[in-house]
C-alpha cells in the first residue's frame, strides 16, 4: 500500500531536526509546521539572517519540444516567448472563462526548456492543452527536489557554496551552477518577500545539498523553517495561497468560489496583448467592464491597535495577538455590515501590526478605506477599525537589490 | 371485519417498514403483514450456520433517504452505520487498483498506475458531486406526468424544466450524457487505466441485465453515486449487524409509532369492493379488513397476483406484465475459518476491512456479462466482496469471519432453468474464480451458501430475483415506473398503494418508494 | 487569392445542398472536393421535403427507389421472408412464420410510424435547444411539446418510453417470430457499434424508418447526389485538398489547399466531420480545450465494411439481409467488441445494375481483415439466399472506410442538441465563420442533405 504521508527527499535530514514532531500534509508529503517547539525563531530567522525551508512538495512540471513556448504562451496568461534564457516568470492560468485554475512559477531554462511549478497537480490541463502540439510535459515533481534560501543573508551563505555568480542573479533570473558538485539550478524568486533564492536539484542528491547549504550558513545563523514561519512572512509578503484565499476554478463547486486574476490583485500578470490564451477573450471583456457590475478585489487590511486595544479592555485583558497566521475566513465590514472577507491575516512580529489580506467590492479597495474586520472577544463577535493599505505589507530593498 | 386498522401494509420489507412507519407517526393506526419470520425482505441478518451472521441478501448501506434516519430517529432504534472506507481490485498479475478514504492516498495510489488519470478523478468526482446534486431533488418529488395535461403535471414539469436548465449548459450537457451512455463509453472519456474503468464501470451494471458497454448503464453508475452519509455523496456503509439491523431498526421505529407488524403472515389477495379495496386475505384464511392497503411487494405480485384481473384496466395490466425484472444476480455467503490471503495484498491487511472488487479489466466484467445474454451464468463472475466480521466482529465467531460476495451475472432465465445442480456449480466457479486471486481461499471456508436468482425470488418474493423490483433501464424509470401514469404510487384500484422499489425511485434500500408512497396516502386522506 | 462569399468542403450530399441553397441566394459559393470524380454511388437516405422543395428537385430528375419487397430476410431454416410496401402483404407473408404476429403487424407498423413522424418533426428544423432563453425558441420548445402531446397520450409515453429501449426489447414486446425481429432490428444496428440489445437501437430503427411509408423500415436510395453535381451554381472544384481552414483573430479567413493555394472567403462550411474540421483542418490552439476534448470525445468507431460483388450482368434482387436470429447479430456484435472481425457477419446487400453492393458487420476498423478470404466468406453466406449468385460473380473487392469518413454515431447521447457536440448542434462553432454540416451534425446519418439546408438557412440568417 502507497505509504501516506510521503516524505520529501530532504527527510532523512530534515526529520530528525523536527523536536516538535509537528508535522503537517503538503501534496501528500509530510513536511515540518516547526522543526523547533516554537516557530517564532524560524520565523525570525527569514527576517533576520536567512531560514532553509524544504519546499519540495510543489508540483513541478518540465515542458520541452519545439512547441514548448507556445503551449505555455496559450496556457499561462502571461507573454512567454518573449522570455530570456534564464528568465522566470510568476504567473496565474485560466479556464475558458477567465476564472484563475492554479498560480505558479515559469522558468525558462533554456530555448525549449520550460519548468513550471503548481499548487496542485496540472499534468492534465497541461495536456489537454497540448493537442496537436510537438511538445513533452515530464511531472518532475517527486523527482526534483526544491529548497528556498531566504533572508538578509541568504545572498552571503549562497556564495559560501557555490561558484556560480549569485552576486549577479537579479530578481526573478535563474542561473544553473553546482553546489558542493550537485548540479543545482538557482532561481531569485521565493515565497516570503524578502531576499531569497530557491535551489532546484535531482531528488537524489538532496541529502548532500541539504548539507552544503546547512555547512555554508552555519556561521550565518542559517535556520531550518517549517510552515508556520513562511506562513507569517507569505501574508506580509502579502502572497495569496490556493484553497486558503483562493479556490482554484477546477475545485470549486459553486460560481461565486471562483476568481479571475483581476480579483486577486494579479491583473498585472494578464496580458491581454497576448493574441489568444485560455481565457483571453472572458478577460478583456472583464476589463473593458472595469470596476462596474460588483467586481472585487484582493487588498491588504491593517487592523487599528488602538480599536484592538479597546476591545479586548472591555473585557479586562490586553489584545490577544496570534502567534500563528490564520487561514480562516474573518468577515470585513463597511459601517458594521459585513462587505467582504479576509481569508488570510497574522500579527507580524516584525512589523507589530495586525495584518490581513481580503476580499472586498471594488468600490472599498480604495488605499486608505475604512473597514471593520471581525475579532472575537472572549467568545462574542465583535468589529476592530481596519483600513486599507497597500500591499506587499513588507517590501525590503534587498528583495528585489543588487549586492 | 371490524375496523382495527386503518391501512395494512402488505410486506415487511424495508419499504413496508418506512411506509408503516410514516403513516404510524402521522397517526393512523397500521398493519404490517409479512410473509417470512422476520421482517426485513431482502435487508435480512440470517445466522445461517451457527455463529456466522449473514447479511443474505443486501449487504452494505450508503442510499437510505437522510430524512427518513433523521424523520425515524433510527439511530435511537438502533442503526448504527460503519464506514467501508476502501475499495480494491485485484489484478491477474499480483498488482491492484485501490481507492481510499484519504484523498492523497487515493490519489497516489491512481498516480501509480496513471498520473494523469489521478488528476482526472478528482475532475470526475466533482463532476459526479454535481450530477448528484442536480438528481437528488427528483428522489425526492413525486415524478410528473408527461403525457398529461392536468394542471399539477404541468406544474410538475414546469418545475423540473427550470431545475434542469438551471444547471447551466456544461452540467445539463454531462447529466444528458450520463443519462444515455453506456459507462464503459463514459469511462473511457475520462480515464485510461483499464482496471480502474472497469472497477467504476462494475457499479453500472449492479443489479441490471445490461453490460457496462451497454447503453443505459451510466445511468446507474451515477445510481450508485448517489449514496449518502452524513452529507457526503458517495460514502458507503456497513449496518452494524447486517442490514437485517436496518429492517429491525425501521421496525422498531414504526412500532414506536404505533404500528403492528405480524410475521409468519401471508397475504394471498387484496379484497375489494366497488372499485376500493376493503382489507386483505391470509394463507391462512384469515381475513383483516381496513380502507387502505399498501403493497410493498414489486409490480408483478402487487397487480398480477394479489389483485384481480377484472378490478384492472386491461392496459394497466398490460403495462404491468411488460415490465421487465430479469435478475441478474447472486449471493454467495461465506462462512470463514480464516481470512483468505489475497496474492496482491498478502495477508490480513486494511483491504479487507473495505470492499474487494473482482472487476479487473473491462473485458473480465464484458464476457460475464456476455455469458449471461445467451443464458448461462458467468464462467468468471464480476464479484462485490466485503468481510462484514472485519468492521463489525459481532458478525462471527471470534477469530473466524463472513464473507459476503455479490455475484453478476447469473441470470434468472438460466437456459435449462437453475436447480440443486446449477446453485452449487455457480458456487463452483464463484470460488474458482476467487481463486485466481486468494489461492487459499478454499481452505478458509467452513460453510457456503449459494442463493440464486430463483433462491431470492422463492425467500424474499422478488420476482424473477430481480433485486430492484424491476430492471432500472430508463424506458422504465421515473414517470414510467411501473407503468406510465401510475408512478404516484397510486394504483388504478381505489385506497390500493404501492410503496416498493418498483417504483419511483427505485431500488437500492433507499427507502425513499416507502416515504413519498406513505405522503401520498396521507395527502388523499386515506 | 480568390474570394467567395462562402467556402464549402466536400462535395457530398449535404455540401451540394447547402452551396446550392447559399448561391441561389445570390452569394458566390466554390465547393472544394477532394476526390478527381464525383462518382456515382447512389445517396443513402430519406430526401425530407424541404430539401426537394427548396431545391425544386421535384422537377429536375430526383429518383428515391421504391424497391418491393423493401427488404428480403433470409430465413434459417432456407427461403426468404418478403417484407413489402404494402402492409397487408407484408401480414401475409409474416402468416407463415407466425400468425399472431401477422396480427400484429398493421397496428405495430401503425405506432412506429405515428413515433417516427415525430422524429421527422425535429429532423426537418434545427436541433431543439432545452436551455434556450430565448423567446422564440422557448415558443418553439413549447410548441414542439404540444404536437407530440397532441398525438395522443399513448403516441408520447411511446416516444418517451421507446427511444431508449434496446431493438430486441421492442420488437419482442410485439413480436415471437426470431427472424422477423432480427431482419428489423438489423435496421437499429446500422453503422452502429452496438448490439440489438443495445438501449438506444429502437431508436435508431426508428431513425431509418423516417420518411418512409408504414412498413418500410429502412432508408431508400436515391440519385441525389447527382442531381445537385448537375446544377448550375456554386463553383465545384475537384481534386482540391484542403489542408488548413485560416483563422485570423479567431474568426474563419478562409482555407489553403495542398499545395499552398490560399483560398479566401468570410465564412467556411465544412463537410469533412466535426473532429476532422476541429482537430485537424483547424490549427490547435483557437479552441477552448474543453471544447476541443468534447470533440475528441465523439464517438465514431467505425464497423462496416462495403463489399462490392461485380457480377456478370444484371441481378434483378430485392435488398436482402442475412440476420437470422437476434442471437446472430449479437454474437456478431460481440466479435467487434473485443476488437474482432465478426466470425458471422450481418450483411445487407443490394443489387445495382451489374453490381451486388453489401454492407457487412461488424468490421472494426482496427480489426485485421483478410480481404479476399472476407470476400469469398459474403458470397457464401449471400448464395444460398440470392438464386445464380455464385455463377454471376465477377470479382469482389472490399472496401474498409477510413477512421475520419466516418462523422459520429447515432447513439442517443449524440443526437439532436448534443450532435456533434452538446451546446453546438446549430452547425457554428466557437471560431466565428467557421460552420459544420454533414452527417456527424443534426439530424444525422441517413438524412439526405438535410444537414446542408440547415446550416445554409443558418449562415443565411446570420
Amino acid at each position: 500500500m502507497i505509504e501516506v504521508p510521503r516524505t520529501t527527499p530532504f527527510h532523512p535530514r530534515t526529520a530528525p531536526l523536527c523536536v516538535s514532531r509537528a508535522w503537517r500534509r503538503w501534496a501528500g508529503y509530510a513536511v515540518a509546521s516547526s522543526y523547533e517547539l516554537l516557530h517564532d525563531r524560524e520565523y525570525h530567522a527569514i527576517r533576520n539572517s536567512a531560514a532553509l525551508i524544504d519546499v519540495s512538495p510543489l508540483y513541478k512540471y518540465l515542458v520541452t519540444g519545439r512547441d514548448a513556448a507556445h503551449l505555455l504562451d496559450r496556457v499561462v496568461t502571461r507573454a512567454v516567448p518573449a522570455m530570456k534564457v534564464g528568465q522566470v516568470l510568476y504567473t496565474t492560468w485560466c479556464d475558458a472563462a477567465g476564472k484563475v485554475i492554479d498560480d505558479g512559477t515559469l522558468a525558462r531554462l533554456a530555448e525549449d526548456r520550460f519548468r513550471l511549478t503548481s499548487a496542485e497537480p496540472n499534468l492534465r490541463w497541461l495536456s489537454l492543452n497540448a493537442a496537436g502540439l510537438d511538445v513533452t510535459i515530464q511531472d518532475v515533481s517527486d523527482t526534483t527536489a526544491a529548497v528556498a534560501l531566504q533572508g538578509p543573508l541568504a545572498r552571503t551563505i549562497l556564495q559560501q557554496c557555490t561558484e556560480a555568480d549569485v552576486a549577479g542573479l537579479k530578481y526573478f533570473r535563474l542561473i544553473h551552477g553546482s553546489i558542493r558538485g550537485i548540479d543545482v539550478a538557482i532561481s531569485r524568486t521565493g515565497y516570503t518577500g524578502d531576499l531569497g533564492f530557491e535551489i532546484w536539484a535531482a531528488a537524489v542528491h538532496a541529502v548532500p545539498l541539504w548539507d552544503a547549504l546547512r555547512a555554508a550558513g552555519a556561521d550565518y545563523g542559517l535556520t531550518p523553517a517549517g510552515i508556520l514561519a513562511l506562513d507569517l512572512a507569505r501574508v506580509e509578503a502579502a502572497l495569496m495561497l490556493q484553497d486558503v484565499d483562493y479556490i482554484s476554478a477546477h475545485r470549486a463547486l459553486i460560481e461565486s468560489q471562483k476568481s479571475s486574476p483581476f480579483e486577486l490583485n494579479l491583473g498585472w500578470t494578464v496580458d491581454l496583448a497576448k493574441e489568444r490564451f485560455v481565457g483571453h477573450d472572458a478577460l478583456a471583456a472583464e476589463r473593458a467592464r472595469g470596476e462596474a457590475d460588483g467586481a472585487w478585489r484582493f487588498v491588504g487590511i491593517e487592523a487599528e491597535w488602538d480599536s484592538l486595544e479597546r476591545l479586548f479592555a472591555e473585557v479586562g485583558l490586553p489584545p490577544r495577538l496570534p502567534t500563528q497566521a490564520w487561514r480562516t475566513s474573518v468577515p470585513v465590514t463597511a459601517g458594521g455590515t459585513q462587505v467582504g472577507y479576509a481569508t488570510s491575516g497574522c500579527w507580524s512580529p516584525l512589523l507589530k501590526k495586525s495584518i490581513a489580506l481580503a476580499h472586498v467590492p471594488a468600490e472599498y479597495a480604495v488605499a486608505g478605506t475604512r473597514l471593520g474586520i471581525e475579532v472575537t472577544v472572549e467568545h462574542h463577535r465583535r468589529q476592530a477599525a481596519a483600513r486599507v493599505v497597500p500591499t506587499p505589507f513588507f517590501d525590503p530593498p534587498r528583495k528585489r537589490g543588487s549586492a | 371485519m371490524a375496523g382495527r386498522y386503518d391501512a395494512i401494509v402488505i410486506g415487511g420489507g424495508h419499504n413496508g417498514l418506512v411506509n408503516a412507519a410514516y403513516l404510524a407517526r402521522a397517526g393512523r393506526r397500521v398493519l404490517v403483514l409479512e410473509r417470512r419470520p422476520r421482517v426485513g425482505g431482502a435487508a435480512v441478518t440470517e445466522e445461517i450456520f451457527p455463529g456466522f451472521k449473514f447479511s443474505m441478501f443486501s449487504y452494505v448501506v450508503s442510499l437510505l433517504r437522510p430524512e427518513i434516519i433523521r424523520d425515524l430517529d433510527l439511530p435511537a432504534h438502533g442503526l448504527h452505520i460503519l464506514p467501508l472506507e476502501s475499495s480494491v481490485t485485484p489484478m491477474p498479475n499480483g498488482d491492484y487498483l485501490g481507492a481510499w478514504a484519504d484523498h492523497d492516498q487515493t490519489r497516489l495510489e491512481i498516480a501509480r498506475h496513471s498520473p494523469r488519470d489521478a488528476e482526472a478523478y478528482d475532475e470526475y468526482g466533482r463532476l459526479m458531486h454535481h450530477m448528484a446534486h442536480a438528481v437528488k431533488p427528483i428522489l425526492g418529488m413525486l415524478p410528473p406526468d408527461p403525457a398529461s395535461l392536468s394542471p399539477r403535471d404541468l406544474a410538475g414539469l414546469l418545475k423540473l424544466g427550470r431545475h434542469f436548465r438551471s444547471l447551466g449548459a456544461e452540467r445539463f450537457h454531462a447529466l444528458f450524457k450520463l443519462m444515455t451512455m453506456s459507462s464503459a463509453d463514459f469511462l473511457d472519456e475520462w480515464f485510461e487505466t483499464d482496471v480502474l474503468k472497469a472497477t467504476k464501470s462494475a457499479s453500472g451494471i449492479i443489479g441490471t441485465f445490461l453490460g457496462p458497454r451497454s447503453p443505459g448503464t451510466a445511468y446507474v453508475l451515477l445510481h450508485h453515486y448517489m449514496g449518502e452519509l452524513d452529507g457526503v455523496f458517495r460514502a458507503w456503509g456497513f449496518a452494524k449487524g447486517g442490514t437485517g439491523a436496518v429492517s429491525e431498526a425501521i421496525a422498531a421505529a414504526a412500532r414506536g409509532f404505533g404500528a403492528e407488524i405480524r410475521t409468519d403472515a401471508a397475504v394471498t389477495h387484496v379484497l375489494t369492493a366497488g372499485g376500493r379495496v376493503t382489507g386483505v386475505a391470509l394463507e391462512s384464511g384469515e381475513e383483516i379488513a381496513a380502507g387502505t392497503v399498501v403493497s410493498s411487494l414489486d409490480p408483478r405480485r402487487t397487480f398480477l397476483e394479489l389483485v384481480d384481473a377484472a378490478d384492472l384496466p386491461a392496459a394497466f395490466a398490460d403495462d404491468i406484465r411488460r415490465f421487465t425484472f430479469r435478475g441478474s444476480s447472486a449471493k454467495v455467503n461465506l462462512a470463514l475459518g480464516a481470512l483468505p490471503s489475497f496474492t496482491c495484498m498478502p495477508g490480513e491487511g486494511p483491504h479487507l476491512r473495505g470492499a474487494i472488487s473482482i472487476s479487473p479489466s473491462m473485458a473480465y466484467v464484458e464476457r460475464a456479462y456476455d455469458d449471461a445474454k445467451y443464458g448461462a451464468f458467468s464462467r468468471r463472475p464480476y464479484m462485490d466482496i466485503v468481510f462484514p466480521s472485519m468492521i463489525d466482529p459481532g458478525m462471527a465467531p471470534p477469530g473466524k469471519h463472513v464473507m459476503s460476495i455479490f455475484v453478476q451475472y447469473a441470470p434468472y432465465h438460466l437456459t435449462g432453468g437453475w436447480n440443486d445442480q446449477q446453485r452449487e456449480a455457480l458456487g463452483d466457479a464463484v470460488i474458482t474464480a476467487l481463486e485466481e486471486f486468494a489461492p487459499n481461499i478454499r481452505s478458509c471456508i467452513e460453510g457456503r451458501q449459494v442463493l440464486t436468482p430463483a433462491d431470492i425470488e422463492r425467500i424474499t418474493g422478488l420476482s424473477e430475483g430481480n433485486i430492484f423490483q424491476g430492471e432500472l433501464a430508463l424506458h422504465q424509470l421515473f414517470f414510467l415506473r411501473p407503468a406510465p401514469g401510475w408512478a404516484r404510487f397510486r394504483t388504478p384500484v381505489g385506497r390500493y398503494y404501492q410503496c416498493g422499489s418498483g417504483t419511483h425511485p427505485g431500488g437500492g434500500i433507499m427507502g425513499a418508494s416507502g416515504r413519498l408512497a406513505a405522503l401520498a396516502v396521507l395527502a388523499d386522506g386515506a | 487569392m480568390s474570394r467567395s462569399d462562402v467556402i464549402v468542403i466536400g462535395a457530398g450530399t449535404s455540401g451540394l445542398v447547402a452551396a446550392q441553397v447559399l448561391a441561389r441566394a445570390g452569394l458566390r459559393v466554390v465547393v472544394l472536393e477532394r476526390a478527381a470524380m464525383l462518382g456515382d454511388a447512389p445517396d443513402i437516405g430519406w430526401v425530407p421535403e424541404p430539401v426537394v422543395r427548396e431545391l425544386e428537385l421535384a422537377g429536375a430528375g430526383l429518383a428515391v427507389a421504391t424497391p418491393d419487397p423493401w427488404l428480403s430476410a433470409a430465413l434459417p431454416g432456407g427461403g426468404r421472408l418478403d417484407l413489402m410496401r404494402d402492409v397487408a402483404r407484408t401480414a401475409d407473408q409474416i402468416r407463415a412464420l407466425s400468425a399472431r404476429d401477422a396480427e400484429r403487424w398493421p397496428a405495430f407498423c401503425a405506432r412506429m410510424r405515428q413515433m417516427s413522424a415525430a422524429l421527422e418533426a425535429l429532423y426537418v428544423e434545427p436541433a431543439p435547444d432545452p436551455l434556450t432563453s430565448r423567446a422564440g425558441e422557448l415558443y418553439r420548445l413549447g410548441m414542439l411539446g404540444l404536437s407530440v402531446r397532441r398525438r395522443g397520450r399513448q403516441a408520447t409515453i411511446d416516444l418517451l418510453r421507446t427511444l431508449p429501449m434496446s431493438a430486441a426489447d421492442l420488437l419482442g414486446e410485439w413480436f415471437e417470430s426470431d427472424a422477423l425481429i432480427a431482419a428489423l432490428a438489423a435496421g437499429g444496428v446500422r453503422h452502429l457499434c452496438q448490439g440489438p440489445r443495445s438501449g438506444g437501437t429502437a431508436f435508431l430503427m426508428l431513425h431509418h424508418h423516417a420518411g418512409q411509408p408504414e412498413g418500410v423500415f429502412r432508408p431508400p436510395r436515391s440519385n441525389l447526389r447527382r442531381v445537385l453535381a448537375g446544377m448550375a451554381g456554386p463553383h465545384i472544384r475537384l481534386g482540391a485538398r484542403v489542408e488548413r481552414i485560416l483563422v485570423r483573430g479567431g474568426r474563419a479567413a478562409g482555407v489553403a489547399l495542398e499545395g499552398g493555394e490560399e483560398l479566401e472567403a468570410p465564412v467556411v462550411l465544412s463537410t469533412a466531420g466535426p473532429r476532422t474540421t476541429l482537430e485537424r483542418l483547424v490549427e490547435p490552439g483557437w479552441l477552448d480545450p474543453e471544447f476541443a476534448r468534447a470533440v475528441r470525445n465523439i464517438r465514431a468507431r467505425v464497423v462496416t465494411a462495403t463489399v462490392t460483388i461485380t457480377l456478370e450482368g444484371r441481378l434483378d434482387s430485392p435488398p436482402v439481409v442475412v440476420a437470422p436470429s437476434i442471437e446472430y447479430i449479437e454474437r456478431a456484435y460481440d466479435d467487434a467488441k473485443y476488437g474482432r472481425v465478426s466470425a458471422a457477419p450481418v450483411l445487407e446487400a443490394h443489387a445495382d445494375g451489374n453490381q451486388l453492393v453489401v454492407a457487412a458487420q461488424y468490421i472494426p476498423a482496427a480489426a485485421a481483415l483478410e480481404e479476399a478470404a472476407f470476400g469469398a466468406q459474403v458470397v457464401d453466406l449471400l448464395a444460398p439466399h440470392i438464386p445464380n449468385l455464385r455463377a454471376m460473380v465477377r470479382g469482389v473487392r472490399v472496401d474498409r472506410p477510413a477512421e475520419h469518413e466516418y462523422h459520429g454515431e447515432m447513439g442517443l447521447d449524440q443526437i439532436l442538441f448534443m450532435r456533434p457536440v452538446g451546446g453546438w448542434s446549430r452547425y457554428r462553432t466557437p471560431i466565428a465563420g467557421l460552420l459544420l454540416a454533414g452527417p456527424g451534425t443534426h439530424p444525422g446519418g441517413a438524412i439526405a442533405g438535410m444537414s446542408g439546408l440547415l446550416a445554409a438557412r443558418e449562415i443565411l440568417g446570420a
